[in-house]
């Protein structure tokens, strides 16, 4: 089957994000697609570029580009949640003005309107909230 | 069906009230992340009216030292049985 998720916790603040990265492991393993991650709310902040936990902690948000790399999954973040936490791409980091840009790589800047979607087109949505 | 999760404590949230009115009869409860503590008596008693449909995941419990002391009344499954219960249920909701 096909799955979404939608990620609404913030990283190494609550555990959404570890309860959503291991539900994604399992339902890979059982034969499903993950095809796409949506971030909204705090949850934005997994898609921090300069995110740098200690080595002996979990990177989530190198866990989330290995979903990406290995299993195709796109990670869209919400743009207005995004925008106004500081988590901005190089586009519209130029655009408002600003030096400098925070969204991570595989990670992609879109609406809402893409988590309807999601929710229409997929088999199954997970919420993972904080 | 449906699948509806809880990730909040009866002890702290009342969200769980909620949960409970809106489901049907053949919906499915599962508690993770801190709704686990829900598995545990005396707190388990909060969800009678659901026996047979109640569900903890197993990593939860274990990390918060539960496991030994979950309620006979509570199915407890791991995450790939969490992956199973979203194949069996046609939509899942989430309460937080």
């Amino acid at each position: 089957m096909r799955y979404a998720l939608l990620v609404q916790g913030a990283p190494y603040s609550h555990q959404a994000a570890h309860s959503a990265l291991r539900f994604a492991s399992a339902l890979i393993d059982r034969g499903h697609r993950l095809e796409t991650v949506f971030f909204y709310h705090d949850g934005i902040y997994n898609a921090q570029r300069l995110a740098t936990p200690p080595q002996d902690e979990p990177h989530l948000i190198e866990a989330w580009q290995r979903l990406h790399h290995e299993q195709g999954t796109a990670l869209l973040v919400c743009v207005a949640a995004a925008l106004k936490r500081g988590v901005i791409d190089e586009r519209e980091s130029q655009r408002h003005g600003k030096q400098g840009h925070s969204l991570a790589a595989s990670f992609e800047l879109t609406g809402v309107g893409q988590l309807i979607e999601a929710a229409m087109t997929h088999d199954r949505l997970v919420t993972f909230s904080p | 069906m449906q699948l509806h999760l809880l990730n909040r404590s009866v002890a702290s949230s009342h969200v769980y009230r909620d949960a409970l009115r809106a489901m049907s009869d053949d919906d499915y409860l599962l508690l993770i992340e801190d709704g686990v503590y829900g598995a545990v008596a005396p707190l388990v008693e909060h969800f009678s009216s659901i026996a047979g449909r109640l569900f903890a995941l197993r990593e939860d419990l274990e990390s918060r030292g539960l496991e030994g002391r979950c309620a006979e009344s509570v199915i407890v499954v791991d995450t790939e049985g969490f992956v199973q219960l979203t194949e069996e249920t046609e939509r899942t909701v989430s309460w937080f």
